[in-house]
């Protein structure tokens, strides 16, 4: 007598592969869409616009705040032949060193004794400076709320 | 007469998983692409900033003016070197084709903070002289220690 046996239970079971693969890019996708930038920002200016053979620059013919930077060594005295890393600042013709939280200092003291945040101030370094104090110094002003930054470049 | 039945019946449904997968797949390449496609970047060492903020700069033509190797400054713009003269004959180019598209130019300065000044005041010249307006300096604001603003490395 044959015996009819009982239907064997249907295993269920979900497509493994698919879903891991899903889950992989979701992963991918949520580690690698936040910005690959998002610790760099910008500092923003306009260059002068003009007419002429230099267009774009503009001869320095207005009084306005004076902010030069020096390229120095560590003595804070510029070394011949050598390593000048380090930066010292004069605003109009007065010593700070190389302190930029001085330098915001004594620009948010001018703007309280009623400076206009629209003074032209005009960034003149000297051409070892390097470019980090240059932002530094925009920095500083641009802290002190001042807009006005032009940059002093030679002609040429 | 025997009749067999036909074993082949069921549901038929629609497998999703693997449409989803492909969505996803041509969703991260769409997005990735995209960046990079956007500003041509070498790689340099920002300076420090406080003040520098995040900025949308997808509503200008924006071209990048990369100057790296501190030791031996280059500009470089789109991978290829460039003296004075020829950035400035490129910015040039580039500001006038953006006219005729109606687009407003602008120059993101990406300097090693240890490129000396001279360099980037020759970029700024090319600039000023092929009438771009727009300066854009970028700058590390992630690592900032806001108690040594001072003036030395």
């Amino acid at each position: 007598m044959r015996v009819k046996q009982p239907p064997k239970p249907l295993k269920m079971q979900p497509p493994l592969t698919p879903l891991i693969d899903v889950i992989f890019n979701l992963l991918m996708f949520f580690l690698l869409t936040p910005s690959a930038s998002a610790g760099e920002g910008y500092l923003t200016t306009n260059l002068p616009k003009s007419a002429g053979p230099v267009a774009g620059i503009k001869p320095i013919d207005e009084v306005r705040l004076k902010i030069e930077l020096y390229d120095v060594g560590p003595n804070g005295k510029f070394v011949e032949n050598g390593r000048n890393d380090y930066c010292s600042i004069t605003v109009n013709q007065q010593e700070l060193g190389g302190n930029f939280e001085a330098l915001q200092a004594l620009l948010e003291g001018m703007r309280e004794r009623g400076l206009s945040p629209n003074t032209a101030i005009l960034i003149s370094p000297t051409m070892g400076t390097l470019h980090e104090w240059v932002v530094r110094a925009f920095d500083s002003i641009v802290a002190a709320r001042f807009s006005n930054v032009q940059f002093a470049v030679p002609y040429e | 007469m025997k009749l067999v039945k036909s074993s082949v019946c069921g549901d038929v449904s629609f497998n999703y998983t693997p449409i989803l997968n492909g969505v996803f797949c041509l969703l991260i390449f769409f997005v990735l692409t995209a960046q990079f496609m956007t500003l041509e970047v070498e790689d340099v060492v920002l300076p420090p900033s406080l003040t520098a903020e995040p900025k949308d700069y997808t509503q200008f033509r924006n071209v990048v003016i990369n100057i790296i190797r501190p030791e031996n400054p280059a500009i470089v713009v789109m991978g290829h070197e460039h003296t004075y003269r020829t950035l400035t004959e490129h910015l040039k180019s580039l500001n006038e084709s953006a006219k005729a598209d109606n687009a407003k130019m602008n120059v993101i300065l990406r300097a090693d903070r240890k490129v000396p000044y001279e360099d980037v005041a020759r970029a700024m010249l090319a600039a000023g002289n092929a009438q771009i307006e727009g300066w854009w300096i970028q700058a590390d604001i992630s690592r900032v220690e806001k108690a040594t603003l001072k003036g030395s490395p």
